[in-house]
Order: structure tokens, then C-alpha cells, then sequence
């Protein structure tokens, strides 16, 4: 359990553990951008096939895809269904009151729900492949154009870093913290929502002061170590594009002149 | 230059901003040059404060003229960031001073606050984490490093920007025996090999005794100092501060209040227990 991190990275060996972080993220914003162009049926089954293939290109389980759909899935139905009653347009099968049932409605539940999940595949792809810190590196080079309008990309990152290694450290805390409570006869999985609510109080309080007594301890550390701010800071970490990450994009390209031919104008 | 004092204090006072009694008072002491210094004293004595000063973290109070000096560089705004390449410190929790994301970044933390160029440091690091034997582990992330490993690793990223102070601020405390062990005798190696100046605060008896010299902290006064053998026999005035004392030195104190004379160079239990043999044999 004090394993866990942010996301949901899933050790692998296939080419898409092999790119670059950027690539991934830049091809993940593109496919979701380009998804809204498809809007007939031939734009659609491209889009599935795509998502579907590179699903197959991380050489993972399924099961591990159908994780990241499960959550949603509610969510995702229930999307496709008012599409569905409340669409009106084509051919119309029932009618009652405001809910009709249509040929469009048919055509436009499935492509919503068509959306929903490749765009879900799509994201589950990066973050199952890609370790938090390097999404945040990719964040961090996605951010840079903004160090022109003085947002101090550097320092957020940092920032992002180090939040993203402290989160085992702060569930063992929790941890600690629950098992000392519960020596103590707390009890956290029984009784209403509101008794558990309260259960939970205890636990925040020493909590939240660790975590001050961590963050102070931290900076101290920090400015000993000679942290003084980005001014002639250099990186350690660095990311390579390599040619895998060109022949990745170039799939994407590809994928929005397909989308530009076949939907329809 | 081998016999000259890296550190030199002089009318040091401290008082943080919303206490009215000073955290440090009045305090002058030097450390040589390639000496091991430990600082004891109880907790809330000052100890950690006065290592704050020494690097630059914290200023001294303006009365009493202080100074302070560290490799011959007066310590001044100017200086400040000098200094700190010059001392590196090991804190007690081994979480709260784990910067990166794993091993090897948090190794190049403070190569890249000081802008060293990348191909430097990947060559830097991979030397620093071998010299505390943890290359095995140069991309674990610290959940799953135990208490002594992440304090090897922060002893890696200290060697990495080539210090001439190393300062254990009761870096082992938190750490089993054995992980404590590992720290001191790791500790003990790099000070040969790099000649470096150790400063070590702890509450550990045979810690404390590893040094050359001992000051002793009280209420934020340096009560007493020198060597570990001046220091330690002065056990009624140790225990009247409510610190501990070597074994040994308890029992020569018991053996001479008794009465039995005892030589002054008695420096090891070792030492004690072959004399009280011979004096046996002698009765
Ligand atoms: N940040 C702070 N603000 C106010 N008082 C502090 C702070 N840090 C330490 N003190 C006080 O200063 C005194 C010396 O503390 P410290 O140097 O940490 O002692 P030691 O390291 O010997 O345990 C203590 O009385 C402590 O309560
Ligand atoms: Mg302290």
C-alpha cells in the first residue's frame, strides 16, 4: 500500500516505454483534440482502430485498459443515454413526452460513447506506460513557452517533483498515524458516514503537523544543499527524443489527415 | 597548515524571533582542521542552532561583535554561499532532507544548485553514490530505501559537491544499530580519504567518543570542552546536566570516590579492566 503513487504506472518492457515522455504527452493532448474532428461513422472506426492499436503497442493486459474505462463507465453510459432519449432528428421510433427515440440518437449515443472511451484508452496508454516524474518532466517542458510571461515554470516543477515524492511518504504516515488511533480503539471502518467522518479528524490533525514539520525540515535541508532558486540551475535529468518519437508523432499526423479526408464536410 | 582552525567562533548569541531567552549564548570555540568534533548536550540545548549559524541559515545576534569563520572565509551575506560549499550537513530525519524523485537525483540536488554542467554530474554522481555502496540502488526512489540507506544517500549527495565540513546532526538517531554503524564507519573512511573536518551531534555515548574533541552544550551555553578523555571524566558535572556518560568513566568515578587510586591515563574500558586485573594480582 505505501507503494502507491500518482497515477497508475504499470512496469512493461514494449516501444512504448521506450519514448520520450514529451512524445506521449503531446500525442495524448493531439489524439483528444483530433477526436472531436470525427463526426460520421468511417472518422469514428478510424479513431477506434487507432486507440485500439496503440492499446496492442504497449503489449499489457487488457484488463489493465478496462481499469481505466471501469471507473467511468457509469458515467460514460449515462452520457450515451441522454444522447439517446434526447435526440430527435432522421427517423423517429417512439416519442413520449420530451424523450424520443431516433435514428440520429441511435448514431449519436454510440459516438459519444465512442469518444468517452478512446479518449480514456488514449490517456490510460501514457499513464500506464509513463512513470509520474517523467509525465511531470513532460509537463514541465509543455509549460516552458510560459517562462516568457514570467510563470516560474522551474520552481513549479520542482514543486510537482517533490510533491510526487512525498506521497509514499505521506501514506506511511497515514499509516503510522491510523495504527497508532487504532491502538488506541479508533475505529475507521465501521459506522455511518458521519461517525467515520469524525474518525477521520484525529488522523488529519497529526497529519497535517507532520507534514508542516516535514516541508520546514525540507527547506532547511534545501538552502543547505545550496538550493537558491532557479537563477544558474542545471538539470540532472534530461529527456532525449529519439527517432521512435518521430515515426509516434508522425502517426499522429497521419491520423489527422485520415480524419481530414473521411469526415464529412 | 595541517594544525589550523577550519571553524573559528567568536561571541556567537542567538535568540530566535519570538523567544525571549537567547537559543545560544555568548559561545566562542574553533574546530582544526581534520579533527572530529562532537557537540552533546540535551535536547533544545542549542546544538542544532549553532550548526544553523554556522553555515549562514541563521545570523547572529549584532551584540558582542560576533564572528565567524569558516575555511578562512568570514562568514557575510557575501559569503554565505561559500560557505555552504564548504560544509555539508546530515540531518536527523532521513526523510525530510530526501529531495529527488530517486537515488541518483537526489544525489545531483546540490551539483545542480550550483549549475555544475550535466556531463560533470553524470559523472560526479555515479562516484558519490558508489563511495556509500548504495550503486546498486542509484534509481530506487526513497519508499523503498530503509532509514541508513537514505542517509548514505544524503552522506553521497554532500560528497558529490566536495565539502571540507561534514556535520552529522544527530544523523543517527533515527537509524537501528546496525544502519548507525554503516553511517559512522562510512563517515569514518570518507574523513581519511578527503581529509575533511567532522562535526558530529549526538546523544550516543560511543559516538561522542569517536572525537578528538567534545563540546558540551547547556541552555544554550558552552559549559565545558575538550578532549574526550577532559570531558568525559568530568562525569558528576555531565550528570548534573543530565547526560549520559561512558561506562567506564562511571566506574572509575564509583572506584575513586571508594577511595582506589586510579592512574590518570586510563583512556579505554579496555585500559581500566587490565589494570584492575594487575591490581588484583598485586593484592
Ligand atoms: N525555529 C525555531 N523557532 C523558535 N525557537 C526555536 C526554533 N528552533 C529551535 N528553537 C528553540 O531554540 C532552542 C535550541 O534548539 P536547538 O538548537 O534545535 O536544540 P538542539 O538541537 O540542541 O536540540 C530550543 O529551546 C528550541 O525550542
Ligand atoms: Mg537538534
Amino acid at each position: 500500500m505505501s507503494k502507491i503513487l500518482i497515477g497508475r504506472y504499470v512496469a512493461g518492457d514494449s516501444i512504448v516505454y521506450r519514448m520520450d515522455p514529451r512524445g506521449k504527452l503531446l500525442a495524448t493532448i493531439l489524439f483528444i483534440l483530433f477526436v472531436f474532428l470525427a463526426n460520421n461513422p468511417i472518422s469514428y472506426l478510424i479513431v477506434t482502430i487507432f486507440s485500439l492499436a496503440a492499446v496492442a503497442a504497449t503489449k499489457l493486459k487488457p484488463k489493465i485498459f478496462w481499469d481505466g474505462v471501469k471507473p467511468l463507465i457509469w458515467l460514460i453510459l449515462f452520457t450515451s443515454f441522454l444522447q439517446l432519449f434526447f435526440t430527435v432528428g432522421g427517423t423517429v421510433y417512439w416519442r413520449w413526452t420530451i424523450f424520443a427515440l431516433s435514428s440520429y440518437g441511435f448514431t449519436n449515443a454510440i459516438f459519444i460513447f465512442i469518444r468517452f472511451t478512446v479518449i480514456i484508452l488514449i490517456s490510460t496508454v501514457m499513464t500506464v506506460t509513463t512513470k509520474p516524474l517523467e509525465i511531470a518532466d513532460a509537463i514541465e517542458w509543455l509549460l516552458k513557452p510560459l517562462k516568457l510571461i514570467r510563470i516560474p515554470v522551474d520552481k513549479i516543477a520542482l514543486v510537482m517533483s517533490i510533491a510526487l515524492r512525498f506521497v509514499p511518504t505521506l501514506f506511511d504516515e497515514t499509516f503510522k498515524i491510523m495504527n497508532a488511533q487504532r491502538s488506541r480503539g479508533a475505529d475507521f471502518n465501521n459506522g455511518g458516514l458521519v461517525t467515520r467522518a469524525k474518525a477521520i479528524t484525529p488522523l488529519l490533525v497529526p497529519l497535517f503537523i507532520n507534514s508542516l514539520e516535514t516541508a520546514i525540515d525540507l527547506s532547511t535541508a534545501m538552502e543547505s544543499r545550496g538550493y537558491r532558486g532557479d537563477k544558474g540551475r542545471t538539470k540532472f535529468r534530461v529527456l532525449k527524443w529519439s527517432n521512435v518519437d518521430f515515426i509516434n508523432l508522425f502517426y499522429f499526423v497521419l491520423l489527422l489527415g485520415l480524419l481530414l479526408v473521411f469526415r464529412t464536410h | 597548515m595541517a594544525t589550523d582552525n577550519i571553524i573559528k567562533i567568536k561571541n556567537v548569541s542567538f535568540s530566535y524571533p519570538e523567544s525571549d531567552a537567547p537559543a545560544i549564548d555568548n559561545i566562542s570555540f574553533n574546530v582544526k582542521r581534520g579533527s572530529w568534533t562532537s557537540i552533546i548536550g540535551h535536547n533544545g540545548s542549542g546544538k542544532s542552532t549553532i550548526i544553523r549559524l554556522i553555515n549562514g541559515l541563521l545570523v547572529p545576534d549584532e551584540n558582542g561583535s560576533p564572528s565567524i569563520e569558516v575555511d578562512g572565509i568570514k562568514l557575510t551575506d557575501d559569503t554565505v554561499w561559500e560557505v555552504r560549499n564548504r560544509v555539508g550537513i546530515v540531518f536527523q530525519n532521513p526523510d525530510n532532507q530526501f529531495v529527488g524523485a530517486t537515488v541518483a537525483d537526489d544525489v545531483a540536488f546540490g551539483l545542480e544548485n550550483r549549475g555544475i554542467p550535466h556531463s560533470e554530474m553524470v559523472k560526479i554522481v555515479p562516484e558519490a553514490i558508489k563511495a556509500v555502496g548504495m550503486s546498486e540502488y542509484t534509481n530506487a526512489e526513497p519508499a523503498n530505501l530503509s532509514g541508513g540507506q537514505k542517509q548514505r544517500v544524503a552522506i553521497a549527495g554532500i560528497l558529490a559537491i566536495k565539502p571540507k565540513i561534514i556535520v552529522l546532526d544527530e544523523a543517527t538517531s533515527m537509524l537501528d544499530p546496525e544502519g548507525r554503524n554503516q553511517i559512522l564507519s562510512i563517515v569514518k573512511d570518507m574523513k581519511e580519504k578527503y581529509d575533511l573536518t567532522v562535526i558530529s551531534i549526538t546523544h550516543d555515548i560511543d559516538e561522542a567518543n569517536m572525537a578528538d574533541q567534545v563540546l558540551v552544550m547547556n541552555d544554550g551555553k558552552l559549559i565545558t570542552q575538550g578532549s574526550t578523555k577532559t570531558v568525559f571524566s568530568q562525569v558528576s558535572l555531565l550528570k548534573n546536566i543530565g547526560l549520559d556518560v561512558p561506562f567506564f568513566e562511571q566506574i572509575k568515578e564509583k572506584l575513586q570516590q571508594d577511595a582506589i587510586k586510579l592512574p590518570d591515563n586510563l583512556d579505554s574500558e579496555k585500559e581500566l579492566i587490565n589494570y584492575l586485573c594487575q591490581l588484583n594480582s598485586k593484592m
